[in-house]
């Protein structure tokens, strides 16, 4: 009942809708957008990101020529991987440090107010995330850093030793790769791909053939999707049947151990370049 | 009268008082484990992390063997209710002491009924547990937040709590303490900031510090030469003790694996072989003075630690007796050590690995130099997981081979630092993993036979027993027994887990149980009762 009647009303205030009318609300939804936008900027991260910005302009400033621009150390020590900065809470012990110095390890108090000190404190938080995030590739991780080979070369291993011509085709399943992929998930990928489904015959006791998509195997069953991997699940004893596996990534792992970095990296250019 | 006959009244009671407390506290001193009960353990207890102080997971027990272990059947099973348990259960007097981070369980070992459970909720890593130590009556267990707790054995009430190192710092801890006499050694976990790594004894009835060992020594001590002087790497190299040590008796020798330095991934800032990371050391137990060290990955850029069990056993060397210690390390080598004094005798890789271009002098594998993680990526294998790692080795004193869960691993390392690196400073990007168990010639590190356990990383344990039995799981989560002398499958038993931790053995009322927890069950298979 009340969709209809929705409906109806929606109806009757299109057609009753002037021209001017229609561009006023246009109007509207672009400002509302904008407005959307504009508060999208003001999300707590976003405030702290801008904290944090100033807070190492600051440090910069204030600190930077003795604990370095970054706050790895120089004349004076790391502060990125300090224990008194893991104990600060929005700049308690940090505030301490700079109201009253260390006037035995040659450091002057420095006149700094509650909001810079706030600001260097969640700077120097910031770094030591930064540290302890390190611990993974970025996803964003700059192709740049990557093409360091010679797409030529790449091009000339593809088609000779490399073997990859032999079930790859850049014009077929590896045409516009390079855009399929960030550029760590397309150098994975370049070297060992997502499992791809594996063709499997099984022949029983019997003599009969069986064939479709391995679904399982291990020292004492096989398992199978008959006809392919939408097919009916089966399963059999391993010692009661003979498996043939038809997989296609036999050659990828064959080929990792013989890999050398420059053919790696002349590969990779090469396939980055396939746009 | 009747006061001489309520004197003679308080008189009896008194005496049978004093009887009565006697018995008490010689009944409360059964259930306990005498640290002396450790240098021979009886076939009826499990008394530390790896069933006695050798850390050869091999039990003289042999009710279950080759001719009836296709007879096996379950016993018991207790749920931890969701918590994942890596330990290796202890079982003192009848009850089994478990846990996983932040739990302590005490089961009845015959019945698989709860004795008590300990929660103590904290911060940090909660990564895994691998069990308790125990003293007397009371057990030692590490926490997340980096403490040290002591529990009543009898009702897993606290007797103290002490901390080992800052969690603020991300240190935290996994092992299990291990005792000698009295000191309780203790070591701690953390390498995702750049933290020095040290080994403690702590007192059993205080928790007080007896001495600290340091991964890193002091600049101008020994070792220091193999850190930059420009730089305060020294004192940011990591170095974790986090698995549990062995310990010869004899010699009065502990021996402990250290893990990588830091940053993990970025050695550009500690060039030099950074000792004592990655490196096994021996120490006395009774002041953690070094006596001697053997380093398997020097400089290490690829997380591959060797804290894998350093395992104790005395046998033939080219025609001698000899006491000897063995490690399948992370690096995908296998080392054979003379353990009086650290002679190298053995490096032979127990696996295929790529990074190496062959052996020093003093036995040491020698990294290639484009194996090092760069900005553009380094092949390598294996991966930072390992050729092997956490999970529990075995020798088998009757066919004298050294069993492994060996994996091939390839990884992509990157280098991402663009500033001074901290922390781990890149990672590897893993491409393909496969795992095989391995019985190595301890002569001579050959591979005497292998066998297939499917893709993936198998992180299940190894145990061998008397009965000519190896009990272990593929990565299928088939549990097996397989034969140690061939690799031949003898039982197996699709347990519906993922077994990431390692078997242990015990014999109770005649009764021999192998028990093995999965993921949050605990199973205790046997034969079946007549």
């Amino acid at each position: 009942m009340g969709a209809p009647h929705h409906k109806k009303i929606k109806k009757t205030k299109k057609t009753t809708m002037g021209k001017w009318t229609r561009v006023a609300i246009a109007g509207i939804w672009l400002l509302l957008l904008l407005a959307a936008k504009n508060s999208s900027a003001q999300t707590p991260a976003d405030r702290q990101q801008v904290q944090v910005e100033r807070g190492h302009k600051q440090f910069q400033q204030a600190c930077g020529f003795c604990h370095g621009a970054d706050a790895t150390g120089a004349r004076g020590p790391d502060l990125v991987r300090s224990a008194l900065v893991a104990h600060d809470v929005n700049g308690n012990l940090i505030g301490e440090v700079v109201h009253n110095g260390r006037p035995d390890k040659g450091m002057p108090p420095l006149p700094l107010a509650g909001e810079q000190i706030a600001d260097i404190a969640a700077f120097l938080h910031a770094r030591a995330k930064e540290a302890l995030e390190s611990s993974g590739v970025p996803a964003d991780y700059p192709v740049e850093r990557l093409l360091t080979g010679s797409a030529d070369k790449g091009k000339a291993f593809f088609e000779g030793p490399g073997g990859c011509k032999n079930c790859h085709s850049t014009t077929g399943d590896l045409a516009g790769i390079s855009k399929k992929y960030s550029s760590i998930e397309l150098e994975a990928h370049m070297l060992y791909p997502d499992d791809p489904p594996v063709a499997a015959v099984l022949t029983l006791g019997s003599g009969e053939q069986i064939s479709g998509t391995l679904s399982h195997m291990d020292d004492f069953t096989v398992s199978i999707r008959v006809g392919g991997k939408n097919g009916w699940y089966r399963s059999f004893p391993r010692n009661e049947v003979k498996v043939e596996l038809q997989d296609p990534l036999k050659a990828h792992r064959e080929l990792l151990p013989k890999l050398t970095s420059a053919d790696m990296h002349n590969l990779f250019a090469f396939l980055n370049s396939l746009k | 009268m009747k006061h001489r006959l309520a004197i003679l009244q308080k008189c009896v009671a008194a005496v049978v008082c004093f009887f009565a407390a006697f018995f008490f506290l010689a009944a409360a001193q059964a259930q306990g484990l005498d640290p002396a009960a450790l240098l021979r353990p009886a076939t009826d207890t499990w008394p530390t992390y790896n069933g006695d102080y050798s850390g050869r997971r091999f039990s003289t027990l042999d009710q279950i063997n080759t001719t009836n272990v296709g007879s096996l059947t379950l016993a018991w099973a207790f749920r931890t209710r969701g918590n994942t348990v890596k330990s290796t259960p202890l079982e003192v007097n009848g009850i089994l002491y478990f846990t996983s981070p932040d739990h302590v369980w005490a089961v009845d070992a015959r019945y698989g009924r709860q004795v008590w459970h300990y929660f103590r909720k904290s911060e940090g890593d909660h990564i895994g547990n691998r069990g308790v130590g125990m003293h007397g009556d009371s057990l030692y267990f590490t926490t997340p937040d980096a403490h040290l707790v002591c529990l009543n054995a009898k009702d897993g009430t606290v007797r103290w709590d002490v901390e080992l190192a800052d969690s603020k710092l991300d240190y935290f801890a996994t092992m299990a303490p291990i005792i000698v006499r009295d000191h309780v050694i203790v070591g701690v976990s953390g390498d995702v900031t750049d933290l020095p790594g040290f080994l403690e004894s702590r007192d059993p009835e205080t928790g007080a510090i007896q001495w600290r060992w340091n991964t890193e020594p002091k600049p101008g001590e020994p070792g220091s030469e193999t850190w930059p002087k420009d730089n305060d790497a020294l004192s940011h190299g990591g170095g974790m003790t986090w698995m549990t040590g062995t310990y010869d008796p004899q010699l009065n020798l502990l021996y402990w694996g250290t893990g990588n330095p830091n940053p993990v991934l970025a050695g550009e800032g500690r060039l030099g072989d950074n000792l004592y990371t990655c490196t096994i050391v021996a120490l006395n137990p009774d002041t953690g003075k070094l006596a001697w060290y053997f380093q398997p990955s020097p400089h290490d850029v690829h997380d591959w630690d060797a804290t894998q069990t350093p395992v104790l056993f005395d046998a033939e060397f080219h025609g001698k007796p000899r006491k000897l210690i063995a490690q399948a390390s992370r690096n995908g080598f296998f080392f054979l050590l003379d353990r009086t004094n650290g002679e190298h005798f053995v490096t032979a890789p127990f696996i295929d690995t790529t990074w190496s271009s062959g052996i020093d002098s003093r036995g040491r594998p020698i990294a290639k130099p484009e194996a090092t993680p760069s900005s553009d990526g380094a092949l390598v294998e294996p991966g930072s997981d390992g050729s092997t790692n956490w999970m529990a080795p075995s020798f088998d004193p009757q066919t004298g081979l050294f069993y492994v869960k060996a994996r091939r691993i390839f990884s992509v390392y990157y280098n991402t630092v663009t500033t001074k690196a901290e922390g781990w400073g890149g990672r590897d990007r893993i491409l393909w993993a496969n795992s095989t168990i391995r019985a190595l010639d301890y002569h001579t590190g050959k591979v005497a036979w292998n066998h297939e356990l499917g893709e993936g990383e198998d992180i299940a344990g190894i145990l061998t027993t008397a009965g000519h039995l190896l009990f272990t799981a593929d990565n299928s989560g088939n549990l097996l027994a397989m034969d140690p002398a061939t690799g031949a499958i003898l039982w197996h038993l699709n347990i519906g887990g993922e077994v990431v931790a390692s078997p242990m053995t015990y014999q109770l009322d005649g009764r021999q149980y192998v028990l093995i927890p999965v993921q949050d069950i605990v199973y205790a298979f046997a034969l079946p009762e007549k």
